[in-house]
């Protein structure tokens, strides 16, 4: 019995192979990207044991500040080991050789172009050439020499080729210092033919000059390497070591670091590779709406078939498990397929970072990457056939006898579930949403699911009103009126088609919302708040070292025109045992220039050992005018600093302002930004041309203006809207699978009446005519669901993100051209049906039953 | 006066070799204008495949099919589209009705097709002559049979075609609804002048026409005009045809 139920499954199969397509793309792509973060994740792994195979134990100086770049290491050194802790190191017992070393965050060369050569995120370093190259089990020189005198320099290949110097040229270099001008004395490389470890850039000094432009000052290290004698354990090796420098600093095995280097890599590669799964995920999820109809309407069709195995005797039990079997194999299928397809992509995708300086080795295939892309693919196919397989083992044996077409189920019940649960989303929303966001991400992730299911089983009561209503656009002709018809004739299909396509939808709109709403409140904040006409600006990917003297501001006030200007030089801290970032800069500039008013006590230019807090830091603490906050900054000692005033809520200044004096323990003694406000209109363009030459000879810093700033973070928001929606595209193309599906098994289904239309004399070109309105119907209609969902999304997060700094807006220009791609999708989902319809065979069309 | 469709010596052979089906050998008919032609014959005598063949649904193997004026045979598909849209109407056995129009919607559709404005006065005479006035915002679904196939007969005479094409139009409903349709198939001939092709298996349903015209094995073996049911019954049994029961 269930192999005669089985082949009906085989006989469909080309019809199944759409919706398994959709199975296939998202296990692919899910599989792909763990597949690929795990090769190169292990391929930093290794990457670090290597380097770190004659480290045992290293000693580094404990920092209470937290870092900068989220993950565990820090490449910028801030604490340093000084030489009379490196030096009682010297001889330890039961250590082979102990090695202090230099090496930091924020070399930056200047290339050819008269630009510092950039590294899009891996560090680059600076450091002391090793004393001895050909001990180095790493590092060996590739041309050259070694940096003999102060002004040499020893290049890595990878930083070379990138600035096109050569040894015996000069080049210059930015540091803690400002440009300094070197001769390259030698170009290194790793051993075994390697440019780079993961596309980091090194620039090696003598030992005096790194330790005085990578850490601040000579006589001090970054970091003490021992290497254990024959028989002693790393542990033991750690323990003594430790025991040696005291609590003041952190020592860790060899094997320990190189775990404490990677995580940083690792934490921002799994940060990549969850983010493309979660799409593949998003892809499978919409595919599942793909399969539920698939089955709803393969069982529709074979009501008759089952209806007769149901009198030849099979109980309900055994129909269920035949359709679920059904669906079982095809997941399976299609998620084996998926992982398969995955793996190869996922090959290409290291490739191709490999070729980018990223490390890699062989395809790193997890168990859990393959159990769980095919639970994932399976259980998702199988969870979609199982309503269609239940409505399966409903079919009374008479259905074998009545006629196939039955009238549609009410949507009464369906429909106020839906509405149900659309109020309890939004309840949800309204009742937590109007707490902060950490504590209610759960319930709000909840609301948004409620509120979208709810949509999903309403949609089909508004199917046939809202096709409806579009149709009206193309009800003047024959074929576009009986296509609107159509689509309205099986809400439920035409409806879960959509839904597909507004999941999608639904996350690109939101996005878009979101995004604009950010624009708009950029620019009403820079309109409103910001008092300033001309900005230094420091390039934020050139890392927390750069910027300009703070004294530059004086030069700054000399120009004539010039009416306020505050340089602003911003760390992060540790503030009131609370990670914060604080600002250093001249309090009564600020007040003028970013239109600041106290809230408690007041703002005047700070004194050393003051601090005026922002509104949210002090809501958030407590703080009071008067009370004193512990500040511990990276390189300095902790202080204490009084508060004395506390600003009334800003949208510009959103972090507690020091005193300049106060940040000398900063990372960098440098300032990011200055704000400058000139005496007339007038003055803007003089002031930009004198301001010009102040920082013309230096490359990381460049004169803006407030509606450039506007410009570039739209331009960045504008960009991750598009790689999110590239990513989304992916959701989108299983959507229109669905729609292709849909379609195709609809012509199938409508063979007979297509023949007699062709038959009465419609034209094939009217009968593909019919069928792409009803695609484009459909995608229309989903993406007019997505939208309002999708908007709604977005007025969500605005409300709970927003405060005042964002301006709900709405971008009818990107919802139109969404509309716009929706009608397209539609067009091209029509092709394959239409054709199909088109070349029907009217005679076998009219014969057919 | 000419024929409102003709086949000369038309042949139709479906597939090859071992497999291969001769439906008709030569079949040549006159079908008369402002004339109620019937077709019978046993099952699988070929009675729709002459039906398909003169109507342009399929093409002929050999021989010549025209209608009105026009030759059928070597026509393209466009070609045909436009012939059966201007000059044919059908109706079938069964579903010949679009479930998502109205039963106006559904007479008006060949009109639509052909993007023509409907004869409103004609279109009143069709509409009471089936009995329909009152059914017209109906779906099929809400129809009965019999209403259904009245439909069908409205949306052929819609357009005033110039021969109508009906494939056992009774064979589904039961003898009082096929009455009715026979009978107002009988007065849109006599009254309007309509020309109708009609296969049958039933004796009754063929004494409605002018003319039957018997086939046998794809050869016409003999023909009546203006038959009675008894005529039509002993004719058959003396030709020796053993009629089909109707599916
Ligand atoms: N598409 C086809 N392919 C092969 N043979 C066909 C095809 N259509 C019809 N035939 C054959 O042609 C012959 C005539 O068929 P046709 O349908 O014209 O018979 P009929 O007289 O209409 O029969 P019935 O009274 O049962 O409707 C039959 O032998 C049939 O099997
Ligand atoms: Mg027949």
């Amino acid at each position: 019995m269930l192999k005669a139920m089985l082949r009906g499954l085989f006989a469909h199969k080309l019809r199944l192979i759409l919706s398994a397509l959709a199975i296939i793309l998202g296990t692919a792509f899910m599989s792909a990207a763990f597949v690929s973060g795990d090769t190169i994740s292990k391929g930093f792994t290794d990457l670090f044991s290597t380097i770190n195979e004659d480290i045992d134990a290293q000693v580094t100086a404990k920092s209470d500040v937290p870092s900068l770049e989220g993950g565990g290491g820090e490449a910028l050194v801030t604490k340093v080991v000084p030489q009379d802790v490196a030096d009682k190191l010297k001889g330890l017992d039961g250590a082979e050789s102990v090695t202090p070393q230099v090496v930091s965050d924020g070399a930056r060369v200047i290339g050819k172009d008269g630009k510092v050569v950039a590294s899009n995120g891996p560090p680059r370093l600076g450091g002391a050439w090793p004393a001895n190259i050909n001990e180095d089990p790493n590092l060996e020189l590739r041309l050259g020499t070694g940096p003999t005198a102060p002004d040499q320099v020893v290049l890595s290949a990878n930083l070379a080729k990138s600035a096109g110097v050569t040894v015996g040229d000069k080049v210059e270099i930015i540091t803690l210092q400002p440009r300094r001008t070197f001769t390259v004395s030698g170009i290194s490389g790793y051993k075994g033919g390697r440019d780079s470890l993961g596309g980091e850039t090194f620039v090696y000094f003598t030992l005096p000059v790194a330790q005085e432009l990578m850490l601040g000052t000579t006589g001090v290290y970054s970091n003490v390497d021992i290497k254990a004698a024959p028989g002693v354990s790393q542990e033991t090796l750690k323990q003594r070591a430790q025991a040696v420098v005291g609590d003041g600093y952190t020592v860790r095995t060899g094997e320990e670091t190189s775990q404490e280097q990677a995580s940083g890599i690792q934490s921002f590669l799994s940060i990549f590779s969850t983010g493309l799964a979660v799409f593949g995920f998003l892809a499978l999820f919409t595919g599942a709406f793909l399969i539920f109809n698939t089955f709803s309407m393969l069982i529709a069709q074979r009501t008759r078939e089952l209806a007769l195995y149901r009198s030849f005797g099979a109980n309900r039990g055994q129909v269920l498990r035949s359709v679920l079997l059904e669906s079982l194999l095809l997941g399976l299928a299609a998620s084996i397929v998926g992982l398969l397809i995955g793996f190869g992509l996922g090959w290409l995708l290291t490739r191709l970072l490999r070729s980018t300086g990223f490390p890699g080795g062989a395809l790193v295939i997890s168990p859990w990457v393959v159990i769980g892309t095919l639970f994932a693919g399976t259980i998702i196919t199988v969870l979609s056939a199982l309503a269609p397989a239940l409505r399966a083992s409903r079919v009374a044996p008479i259905e074998a006898m009545r006629d196939a077409a039955k009238p549609d189920k009410p949507l009464r019940r369906l429909t106020t579930f839906g509405l149900i649960l659309m109020a309890v989303g939004i309840a949800l929303l309204i009742l937590k949403g109007t707490k902060t966001l950490e504590d209610n991400v759960l319930t709000l992730g909840g609301g948004c699911l409620f509120i979208f299911i709810g949509a999903v089983m309403v949609a089909p009561a508004l199917s046939r009103p809202i096709t409806g209503t579009i149709g009206k656009l193309v009800d003047w002709a024959t074929p576009g009126r009986l296509g609107v018809r159509n689509t309205g004739r099986n809400p439920r299909r035409t409806a879960l088609t959509a839904a597909a396509l507004m999941i999608g939808v639904t996350l690109a709109t939101g996005a878009g919302v979101f995004a604009s709403s950010v624009k708009a409140g950029l620019s009403d904040i820079f309109a409103s708040e910001l008092n300033a006409d001309l900005i230094l600006q420091t390039d934020f990917t050139a890392g927390p070292t750069a910027g300009f003297q703070p004294a530059l501001m004086d030069q700054v006030r000399q120009i004539p025109g010039v009416s306020t200007a505050a340089a602003l030089q911003t760390d992060g801290v540790k503030l009131a045992n609370r990670d914060e970032f604080v600002v250093a800069t001249d309090a009564k500039a600020a007040q003028t220039l970013f239109t600041l008013e106290p809230r408690e006590g007041e703002i005047r230019e700070l004194n050393s050992g003051e601090i005026i807090l922002n509104d949210g830091f002090a809501t958030k603490t407590g703080l009071k005018v008067g009370d004193t906050a512990t500040m511990q900054t990276a390189r300095g000692e902790a202080k204490d600093l009084k508060v004395i005033g506390i600003l009334a809520s800003s949208q510009v200044v959103t972090n507690p302002l020091i005193s300049p004096a106060d940040a000398s323990g900063f990372r960098s003694p440098l300032a990011q930004q200055a704000y400058i406000k000139v005496t007339d209109p007038a003055q803007i363009e003089p002031v930009r041309t004198q301001l010009k030459t102040l920082v013309a000879d230096n490359p990381e810093v460049s004169v803006s203006d407030p509606s450039a700033q506007i410009k570039q973070a739209t331009t960045f928001l504008d960009l991750m809207l598009n790689v999110l929606n590239v990513l989304l595209g992916l959701t989108i193309l299983v959507a229109v699978l669905g729609v292709i599906n849909t379609l195709l098994l609809s012509v199938f289904e409508r063979t007979r009446e297509l023949g007699l239309l062709r038959a009465i004399g419609m034209n094939r070109s009217r009968m593909g005519w019919m069928i792409t309105v009803e695609a484009v119907l459909i995608s229309v209609f989903g993406a007019l669901l997505g939208m309002v969902l999708g908007t709604a999304l977005g007025i969500t997060l605005v409300k709970i993100f927003g405060g005042n700094f964002l301006k709900l807006t709405i971008p009818w220009g990107y919802l139109i051209a969404t509309l716009v791609l929706a009608v397209i999708a539609g067009l091209i989902a029509a092709l394959l049906p239409a054709w199909r319809a088109a070349r029907l065979n009217v005679l076998q069309a009219i014969a057919y039953e | 006066m000419s024929a409102a469709a003709r086949a000369v010596d038309v042949w139709k052979v479906y597939g090859v070799g071992e497999a291969q089906v001769i439906a008709l050998r030569g079949v040549s008919l006159e079908v008369e204008r402002g004339k109620f032609t019937a077709i019978m014959g046993p099952s699988g005598s070929g009675k729709s495949t002459l039906m398909h063949c003169l109507a342009g649904l399929d093409s002929v193997t050999r021989g010549q099919v025209m209608i009105g004026e026009a030759m059928v045979t070597g026509l393209s598909d466009a070609g045909l589209t436009k012939l059966r849209r201007e000059k044919v109407g059908f109706i079938f056995q069964q579903f010949n009705l679009l479930p998502t129009l109205t039963a106006e919607e559904n007479i008006l559709l060949p009109l639509a097709i052909a993007g023509r404005k409907p004869d409103q006065e004609w279109y009143q005479t069709v509409i009471n002559t089936v009995g329909l006035a009152d059914r017209l915002s109906h779906r099929p679904s809400q129809l009965s049979g019999g209403q259904q196939q009245r439909v069908a007969c409205a949306r052929a005479l819609a357009s005033r075609p110039e021969v109508i094409f009906a494939d056992e139009p009774t064979g589904n409903l039961d003898s009082r609804s096929g009455a009715d349709i026979l009978s107002f198939l009988r007065r849109s001939v006599s009254e309007y002048g309509q020309t109708i092709v009609m296969v049958t298996h039933d004796a009754n349903a063929a004494s409605y026409a002018d003319r039957v015209v018997f086939l046998g094995d794809g050869r016409i073996v003999d023909e009546l005009h203006s038959p009675t049911a008894e005529a039509v019954l002993d004719k058959i049994k003396s030709l020796d045809l053993t009629v089909g029961a109707p599916e």
